[in-house]
């Protein structure tokens, strides 16, 4: 499991890699960037040199940059994002400390995603015993019933001479702007971060698959082990969730709307 | 839910009729293109003449193009400070350039 964390030691060097130095412009491109890359290779002797010999930027940039490929290869096994962090996390510690034992007969790279591998296997399949991912089905919201996913309230009733219509006050206003506008962008990606992170986890790792990582609903399939069927409700009831949030997130920007 | 209804049609062959509380929970396997072949046509004719579903459909899409721009995932800022500290200690820089 996961190890509180350490206190951190005094920087052995004028200028460590702290967290504000993550995004920083490093210097340009690096050992470490450099064998991050495939046939990347050349500099890999040098990096693990300058990893044996304590060099804790290389270090810094090598968890920084293979740290989100290993986060989507983690999330492909196991089935929440916080899941998918803890065996990040320990792949790095196996990574850390068997460092001095690590024979260079792969690629440092290929070392450690067979580590990450490994660990997400196992605990996948830890979490697929006690998640069943094909037993709550049909119609699984997880919780919420599976019920409507739009408040039937927006919609008129049996009878009004245009029943399940949507009300006035319940019709879909245009987003204003769209949320890949720049104005509400960054509002707009943690909305839907916060919002991804309150899925049941069955939805989430539907979504995140689906819609974040872009597979394919055959490839979610197979990983997850659901049927096609399954796999849609699961993606409608996820999605319509996040909808409903962004939904909110206007509604609250324009006043007097009247909306909630 | 979700059930599109079955009516008369005026050649008395039964065609399907999709109101906007069941376009909502058929949205996203007209968006899969899993649905039978005559309520996607009960559907895409709904949309031809409803324009809060259609918006409703488009707000669907712009969540779905959101997530796909959500930035790659980061580990937490403890968790990479807790590596490299244990860095530090197993493997202390040595001397030298
Ligand atoms: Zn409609």
């Amino acid at each position: 499991m996961t190890e509180p964390p350490q206190p951190r030691p005094a920087p052995p060097e004028p200028d460590p890699p702290g967290p504000g130095a993550r995004r920083a412009a490093a210097p340009p491109v690096t050992v470490a960037v450099a064998a991050a890359r495939p046939g990347g290779s050349d500099d890999q002797a040098g990096l693990l040199a300058r990893l044996r010999a304590g060099d804790q930027r290389a270090f810094a940039e090598l968890v920084d940059t293979w740290s989100p490929v290993m986060l989507r290869v983690a999330m492909l096994h196991v089935s929440s994002r916080a899941s998918a962090e803890e065996v990040v996390q320990e792949t790095w510690l196996a990574v850390v400390r068997q460092l001095d034992r690590f024979e260079g007969r792969s690629s440092l790279r290929t070392w450690a995603f067979r580590i990450l591998e490994n660990l997400a296997r196992t605990r996948g399949r830890r979490e697929a015993r006690t998640l069943p991912w094909s037993s709550a089905f049909p119609g699984d919201g997880e919780g919420d019933g599976g019920g409507p996913t739009v408040d039937p309230a927006r919609f008129r009733g049996a009878g009004d001479r245009w029943p399940r219509h949507w009300t006035d006050a319940g019709a879909p206003v245009a987003w204003e702007p769209p949320p890949e506008d720049a104005a509400v962008a960054a509002e707009v990606r943690r909305e839907l971060r916060a919002a991804l992170d309150e899925l049941p986890p069955r939805q989430r790792a539907v979504v995140e698959l689906r819609d974040v990582l872009g597979l394919s609903s055959d490839e979610v399939c197979a990983r997850l082990a659901l049927t096609p069927g399954n796999q849609r409700i699961l993606l409608h009831r996820g999605r319509a969730r996040l909808r409903a949030r962004l939904e909110g997130l206007y509604r609250g920007r324009t006043e007097g709307d009247g909306g909630g | 839910m979700g059930e599109p209804r079955r009516v008369d049609g005026s050649g008395g062959d039964a065609v399907l009729e999709v109101a906007c509380q069941e376009f909502v929970e058929l949205v996203t396997e007209h968006l899969e293109g899993a649905l039978p072949p005559a309520v996607e046509r009960a559907v895409v004719a709904h949309l031809a003449l409803c324009d809060p579903c259609v918006e409703y459909l488009a707000q669907v899409r712009a969540t779905t193009a959101a997530l796909a721009q959500l930035p790659p995932p980061t580990l937490p800022e403890p968790v990479r400070d807790q590596l490299l500290g244990l860095f530090g200690r197993l493997h202390p820089p040595s001397p030298g350039p």
